[in-house]
């Protein structure tokens, strides 16, 4: 078990070097599997997350179907090697609340009317875990939404702040989410800067929360950025010359 | 006013333009301002505005010609996979041209389950239900030939401006082509080595679809094949 | 499970000309609650108990208080579980099985609620450090669903724990059950651009997102949830903020 550090902010840094208001080193790739219709991999610092999205495809069992409307699925499952202490395979009550809030965070933006009676599957799995791994697969799953060809009004961008030692900092790592006081992820349409997700966990004042919101909304532009440039990269390949 | 260059790659929820245009395709409005909904190029005509998507599930359209495979059947006809969220329905008197007598010995001799049908898409009805004629020149069920499948959102690139490039395809290789709007294209061919020439020459533009050039590199592959050995 | 029902575009249309007028189909302003009633002490084999009517919707939280296993990182303090049934009994929309996502959400939100403002010392609650601790088990029943399920769980939740007072349970050594904080949420819904609070059952078939806030006594905020299809801009988050602190101030009245 981690002990915990004297101090989590020392000079204004965090303990890895952060600012407040940066992010972890994040990379992200589009259409990295071959079965799915679209699919992302995403490393927000040590996270490492896989999404994939089938769809629109034909929905089974028949009675679940929408006759106006895709349905929107969304299936967030942490591996068991994920985690320092095994978790067992398998759906807990923490997936299910998680991938309930994810399947929300995409709903205002999926064109779901133009799929009646059809389903849109979103897989979600968490490879390796370092917090903030709900929003690390939001992010991911905007991405392959994008590359499954699923028109959207927007992509949807999301990172987690939290207070430690009574400052506010967005992305925390395991130690931060755990030696903290309270953790709020948060999801953004970037076009129009709302919000699709909003959690909160433990102790804001008004202020603070008002400052947090405010410090996540920058940190997901920041997100934006890097999903832009993931789902470019994938064309901007030359063509082989002969 | 447009805030992109035509062709230019654009991803879900970029800003394209701004003012009274007409959308299609990918293209959608927000107020005054239109956006992409999807990742692709633009597309720009006067007051016209679509994205051609590079990628997408494919969904049918009246008219439409697609390759499907019987996955089902009942008394009076088969459910075809047309590749899409959505099954197609092919009565047996579509297929066979008039009306048939369903108490004279089951319809399998007519199609069996996984054969596979060139059809056209003659109405899609709000709840989506797709009806399928397989009756007209050129249709029914598919005999010889090799089935490919690539992503739908490539096919109009596989056709070519005025069928420039399905016709460059044919003419090089010598074989015969059935583009399905659905993705899939049957290629018949004497000689083997030209028609798997041709399923390479498909998924080279599956691949490089949103480039320019590909007409001629598609042209200078098959040739370079044809030339290689008897 | 489909926690919504089928809702006619008429009534739908309805809600919504209603909510662009400021008003709602029961005649409530937007930011007035159905009545509320709290009765407790009713189930006379849990420790602790509160029966919440919010209009038509009505929970019973019962708090049970048994040894158990503490948690191996934190070797001598109690343990809270909190769990809720959304049982067929409460709407012919709710199916018998293991907990859906609904369900799950509600205990998880209302757990937060209670955990984060740290209204019950856990670390009153060991027995013998590392083997036994007390265990706290709120279980959360809703016997008539009319909407807005959270906000009469978590009040119901919250007022069972102050009605512990000494548990009468084997071995018990304290004086009285270790509760300090009243937690309460307040759900805000989403209609027409127009923000409401205590969504009726139309009103949350119809909405387009909700936030549910819970706060203490001093305004500061424990848990917070967004949910529904919908989204919400910043100012729509910041006034339901100042909705949930005023009404919750008001619910927590009830717990006297």
């Amino acid at each position: 078990m981690m002990e915990k550090p004297e101090k989590l902010i020392v000079d204004g840094k965090r303990l890895d070097g952060r600012e407040p208001g940066e992010l972890r080193p994040l990379k992200i790739q589009a259409g990295v599997l071959k079965r799915a219709d679209g699919s992302a991999y995403v490393e927000m610092g040590l996270n490492k997350v896989l999404a994939a999205v089938y769809g629109p495809r034909e929905l089974h069992p028949r009675h679940l179907q929408q006759p106006d409307t895709a349905v929107l699925r969304c299936r967030y499952n942490m591996a068991p090697f994920s985690v320092d202490d095994r978790k067992r395979p398998g759906p807990d009550r923490r997936s299910v609340e998680i991938s309930k809030v994810i399947r929300d965070a995409f709903e205002p933006v999926v064109f779901t009317k133009l799929y009646p009676r059809s389903g849109i599957d979103v897989f979600i799995e968490v490879l390796q875990a370092d917090a903030g791994t709900r929003t690390a697969g939001i992010n991911a799953a905007a991405v392959a939404l994008a590359d499954a060809g699923v028109p959207m009004r927007d992509l949807v961008s999301s990172v987690a702040v939290g207070k430690v030692d009574g400052t506010i900092v967005i992305d925390l790592t395991k130690e931060e989410d755990q030696f903290g006081t309270t953790d709020m992820p948060v999801a953004m349409l970037p076009r129009k800067k709302v919000i699709t997700l909003l959690q909160m966990d433990g102790h804001f004042t008004q202020e603070e929360f008002e400052h947090a919101l405010a410090l996540a909304m920058n940190g997901c532009e920041q997100v934006y950025g890097a999903q832009k440039q993931a789902l470019r990269a994938k064309y901007s390949t030359k063509p082989e010359e002969e | 006013m447009l805030h992109v260059k035509n062709r230019e790659l654009v991803i879900p929820g970029q800003l394209i333009a701004e003012g009274g245009y007409s959308t299609y395709g990918g293209a959608f409005r927000d107020g005054n301002q239109v956006y992409s909904s999807v990742i692709g190029l633009v597309d720009a005509r006067g007051q016209d505005i679509r994205i051609i998507p590079l990628g997408g599930r494919y969904v049918p359209r009246r008219g439409d010609v697609v390759i499907g495979v019987a996955i089902d059947s009942y008394g009076s006809g088969w459910i075809l996979d047309i590749n899409s969220p959505y099954a197609g329905n092919l009565f047996v008197s579509d297929l066979a041209g008039r009306k048939v007598d369903l108490d004279r010995g089951d319809i399998s001799q007519y199609l069996s389950i996984g054969d596979v049908v060139v059809a056209e898409v003659m109405d899609v009805n709000e709840r989506m239900r797709v009806h399928l004629d397989a009756s007209g020149p050129g249709m029914g069920k598919v005999r010889g030939g090799k089935l490919v499948e690539i992503s739908s959102a490539k096919v109009p690139r596989v056709i070519g401006r005025k069928g420039s490039m399905t016709a460059t395809l044919q003419d090089v290789s010598g074989c015969k082509l059935k583009v399905g709007q659905n993705g899939r294209i049957m290629i018949w061919g004497k000689d083997q080595k030209m028609v798997n020439a041709v399923v390479e020459a498909l998924l080279m533009i599956e691949r490089e679809a949103h480039t320019s050039g590909l007409t001629d590199r598609v042209r200078q592959f098959l040739e370079k094949i044809k030339s290689e050995g008897a | 499970m489909k926690m919504y029902e089928i809702i006619s575009s008429v009534k739908r249309d309805y809600i919504a000309d209603l909510a662009r007028q400021n008003k709602r189909t029961d005649g409530r302003t937007l930011d007035q609650y159905r009545e509320v009633s709290v009765e407790t002490g009713q189930i006379k084999s849990a420790h602790g108990s509160a029966l919440v009517k919010i209009g038509n919707t009505q929970v019973l939280a019962g708090v049970k208080i048994q040894r158990g296993e503490p948690f191996p990182d934190t070797p001598n303090s109690g343990v809270l579980m909190v769990n809720a049934e959304l049982r067929p009994i409460a709407s012919p929309t709710f199916e018998l099985g293991p907990p859906d996502e609904n369900s799950i959400e509600l205990a998880r939100v209302v757990d937060r609620g209670i955990r984060e403002s740290e209204t019950i010392d856990l670390d009153k609650l060991g027995i013998t450090p590392g083997e036994e601790v007390w265990m706290v088990y709120i279980d959360l029943h809703a016997l008539d669903y009319d909407g807005n399920l959270i906000d009469a769980a978590s009040l119901a939740a919250t007022t069972a724990l102050w009605n512990i007072k000494k548990p009468q349970v084997e071995g018990w050594t304290l004086d009285e059950f270790p509760v300090s904080k009243k937690p309460i949420a307040v759900t805000v819904s989403k209609i027409n651009g127009k923000l409401m609070v205590d969504p009726s059952l139309d009103e949350e078939n119809v909405m387009d997102a909700r936030l549910t806030i819970t706060t203490v006594e001093d305004g500061s905020i424990c848990a917070m949830q967004k949910g529904g299809a919908g989204y919400l801009t910043v100012e729509e988050i910041k006034a339901a903020y100042e909705l949930a602190r005023a009404k919750a101030a008001e619910l927590r009245e009830h717990l006297g």
